[in-house]
């Protein structure tokens, strides 16, 4: 490849002509349609498929047809949890392409919809999508953590798990403090990873976001970035090494989600649970760790470390979970929806038997904490890591 | 009350006239060229979102009422237009109609309604310890009533045959709103005719015992050698389900995937056996009899777990085209060496599947890209592999619209005469999925078939078209994919 190639203008370019190629290549076999968690909800009729989009946009890239508001609306209904494009028979970047054709409707003013707006204009004033003050970053801090001024450990909290579901961000934090493992953190300085905003097509503000985070990473020298979070963990991942180099600025870290601390931990003995957590649970594979990490067998891989865990799997699990439909927006900007899937998923959990819907990541026990109050369902919510913590000693 | 304000009465938000909801509904999964679709009226003008048998007879009294066509849709994954319009009317999605309706373990059988998706029925029989006798390669969308009303053959035709011989019984609704129950033979006018006689509305099927398969892949070195393979192999009583794919088709798919090739010359045959009765050894025995050998453990376990995956090759296409036909044991490798001579510039891929009876359904796969401007001329080729099957006792696969002036060779001159009959008496206006029997007409000039100037346009291009060879593109791993 060329150095003018390696622009990111060419790449832009290059990747608009793979996504209008891959449009070509679309099988239009309906594995994706019937995949879908979001498709049900357009009244049963084919245009609200992953198929149907593929196939409007194959006529908008050539030409045929445009962007009306109803097709942004479409659009923006997509939860991008990947289901669609793992099972896609021509293995189409599905994702990649909702994402660049909502970045698309965003250029062209047709877009995102009035919640992520909401989101945009928050984030822009404070950081975050939550129009949370910096001071309260830290808020989930116990006196018995005790982060230092710098470690080869960064955590990287999270919107979501700072100001709005902490308990796995706390608990994980807490694990790291009992063994001892040295980690830094930057409460207060942290800015939104900025998933929601690239997710929804704003990439303007969300290359700003991306840009302050390069810069404190390079300043704390951490070496490694471990977040509870799906959402963070995936766009660290993914999409800081294209934004690091698109904006000229180092991205020397490793990300962790930390299921794949804990499991580290484990295999190298340093963490021995031994204290009988005498339950039976169901795992839910949150999209963003497991689909777009590949992060399946880690957390299976750590109940099964707890004694007295039995495990019960959900018919949809590991690459075919469904959605709890947070991600992608929809919860910001369609509640009712979004809702609706994580009931159903609910029911699911609800019908393995378990006693406990176990998940690991903030935007899943956030919906299934929701879901469970709605609907009064049976069953308990936990985060993997307050099963492990229970079940090491004190 | 006009045609709309009824529709929206019966079915409120269910119904749709809106343009972008109908141009959703306007094609299937076959990639056909502008200028031909625009000679039927392929664009519905209203799409119904039927949710029950009720809802079905309500669209059809409304259908005749108002005297518009009606052409009922599955998950249109098949490519033989029998789920487009071809005169306009409304689009009947009965992709929603998928509840199981009973299970009755003692008689094996489950009663179902048509949206029911093949592999979402084989999750929801296994607690009950049944699974489908047989299904095919698109079972994660296609519906068990899209598939009886193509007639098709798939996963498991080894040993029970097509769809049809797994069908005990459906329950069809018609023009006048009322539902009928239909079994032996008297449904067999309802089988391969896309919901041209009637909308079926309920099937209960014949399901097998969900016992374990075992997966085996085995290497024969050409045409006649695989053939005469499964011709033994038929007769095995632990013998479940067998293809075969060419060593082009194996090069295809390594090449979208990623990775080297199963085989590099010859045939690969994938069996899946019975688990409780399956004798490795006599499989063994029988592949070197045929001068082949079986492959490893990990090849068998990939192709039975890409068995819904057929498509892959079509990302380097980035389209298909897609010749489709069944042919005796005995004329498979004489129309295989044929096709290998007439498409001398096409890397072509071939799969087929052995059919209890002894007869093999082939497909043959010619990648081509839809948007160039010679592929209306090139798509000739799509029908070289019927025509040179035909000259080995090869049969078409199936009609839908495009192949209906085909209908009297797939069907057999009794049932194509009683499929006519019964269009009379029960659709004399031609409503019910128009073109399906008998095949659309041309606008200009409404006493031809396009069906009919379709086989002979193809016929005389093909030569020409075989020589025209395009450009294949490489498969690059998408930036956006995942691990």
């Amino acid at each position: 490849m060329s150095t003018q190639e390696q622009s990111p203008t060419a790449r832009d370019a290059a990747l608009a002509k793979m996504l209008a190629e891959a449009v070509d290549t679309c099988a239009r076999c309906g594995f994706c349609k019937v995949s879908c968690p979001t498709y049900p909800f357009g009244g049963g009729f084919e245009t609200f498929s992953p198929r149907a989009k593929v196939a409007f946009l194959k006529d908008y890239f050539e030409g045929r047809d445009v962007l009306t508001p109803e097709w942004v609306d479409r659009l923006y209904r997509c939860t991008t949890c990947e289901r669609c494009q793992t099972v896609c028979q021509t293995a189409i970047p599905l994702v990649a392409l909702w994402e660049s054709v909502r970045a698309d409707i965003v250029t062209k003013g047709l877009g995102p919809m009035p919640a992520h707006k909401k989101l945009r204009a928050l984030a822009e004033k404070h950081g975050n999508p939550y129009g949370e003050s910096a001071s309260r970053q830290s808020q989930w801090l116990s006196p018995e953590h005790h982060p230092m001024e710098a470690a080869d450990i960064l955590i990287f909290g999270g919107c979501t798990a700072s100001y709005r579901m902490p308990s796995m961000l706390q608990t994980g934090v807490t694990i790291l403090t009992r063994l001892g493992v040295p980690y830094a953190y930057a409460g207060g300085e942290e800015h939104c990873c900025a998933s929601p905003l690239l997710r929804t097509g704003q990439l303007d503000v969300a290359g700003e976001l991306i840009g302050k985070n390069l810069d404190l990473f390079a300043r704390t020298g951490a070496r490694t970035l471990v977040t509870p979070c799906g959402g963070c963990s995936k766009t660290l991942k993914h999409d800081y090494p294209v934004w690091a180099e698109k904006l000229g600025k180092p991205f020397d870290v490793t990300v962790r989600h930390f299921s794949e601390v804990y499991v580290d931990l484990l295999r190298q003995g340093r963490i021995k649970p031994s204290v009988a957590v005498n339950k039976t649970v169901t795992f839910h594979d949150p999209c963003h760790v497991g689909r777009s990490q590949g992060l399946f067998d880690e957390p299976r891989e750590i109940l099964a470390a707890i004694p007295g865990i039995k495990l019960l799997e959900m018919p949809r699990c590991r690459e075919s979970s469904r959605c709890c439909g947070a991600g992608g927006g929809v919860k910001a900007n369609y509640p009712q929806m979004a809702a609706a899937i994580a009931r159903e998923r609910l029911d699911e959990a609800v019908a393995t038997g378990a006693d406990t819907l176990v998940t690991m990541c903030p935007f899943c026990q956030g919906s299934f904490s929701q879901a469970i109050k709605e609907s009064e369902a049976s069953i308990g919510l936990s985060g993997l890591e307050e099963l492990l913590l229970a079940s090491l000693r004190q | 009350m006009t045609y709309q304000e009824a529709a929206e009465h019966a079915f409120g938000q269910a119904v749709s006239f809106d343009p972008q909801i109908l141009r959703s509904y306007d094609h299937d999964l076959g990639e056909m060229p502008r200028p031909l679709m625009a000679l039927i009226q392929h664009r519905p003008h209203t799409v119904v979102v039927a949710r029950s048998a009720a809802d079905v007879a309500t669209a059809l009294s409304l259908a005749k009422r108002y005297d518009v066509p009606v052409t009922p849709r599955g998950q249109a994954s098949a490519g033989y237009g029998g789920a487009i319009p071809s005169r306009g009317g409304m689009v009947l999605d009965l992709s929603n109609c998928n509840r199981i309706l009973a299970v009755d373990a003692d008689k094996n059988t489950v009663d179902v309604e048509p949206g029911v998706v093949w592999e979402d029925l084989s999750r929801a029989l296994a607690p009950h310890g049944l699974d489908n006798r047989v299904c095919p390669t698109s079972a994660p969308s296609s519906t068990v009533g899209g598939w009886f009303a193509m007639g098709g053959v798939g996963i498991g035709s080894l040993r029970y045959g097509s769809i049809r011989d797994s069908v005990l019984e459906i329950d069809v609704a018609g023009l006048d709103g009322t539902i009928r129950t239909f079994a032996g033979a008297d449904m067999e006018p309802f089988h391969q005719t896309c919901g041209g006689l009637g909308v079926i509305t309920r099937l209960r099927l014949a399901c097998r015992p969900a016992e374990a398969i075992l997966p085996l892949a085995v290497r024969l070195p050409d045409a006649a050698a695989a053939a005469r393979f499964l011709e033994t192999l038929a007769t095995t009583p632990a013998a479940y389900s067998a293809s075969l794919v060419n060593a082009g088709y194996c090069a295809l798919r390594a090449q979208a995937e990623g990775h080297r090739p199963a085989i590099t010359s010859g045939f690969l045959v994938s069996i899946a056996l019975l688990a409780p009765q399956a004798d490795t050894a006599a499989i063994a025995r029988l592949a070197s009899d045929c001068g082949g050998e079986v492959l490893d453990d990990a090849v068998a376990a990939q192709e039975w777990e890409g068995r819904y995956y057929p498509m892959r090759i079509k990302k380097i296409g980035p389209s298909a085209l897609v010749g489709e036909f069944f042919i005796p044991f005995e004329g498979f490798a004489a129309t295989s060496a044929d096709l290998t001579a007439a498409l001398p510039d096409d890397a072509f891929g071939l799969e087929a599947f052995a059919v209890r009876g002894g007869k093999l359904a082939v497909l043959v796969y010619i990648l081509d890209d839809a948007k160039a401007l010679l592929y209306p001329l090139r798509m000739a080729k799509a029908m070289i592999p019927l025509r040179l099957a035909a000259r080995h006792g090869g049969a078409p696969y199936a009609t839908g619209m495009w192949f209906s002036a085909l209908a009297k060779g797939i069907y057999g001159p009794d049932k194509y005469e009683r499929i006519a009959r019964l269009k009379t008496a029960r659709d004399s206006r031609d409503l019910l999925n128009p073109g399906s029997i008998g095949g659309p007409w041309l606008p200009f000039l409404p006493i031809i078939s396009l069906s009919r100037c379709i086989l002979w346009g193809t016929a005389c291009l093909a030569p020409l078209a075989a020589r025209l060879s395009y450009t294949r593109r490489r498969a690059t791993k998408h930036p956006g994919a995942t691990a």
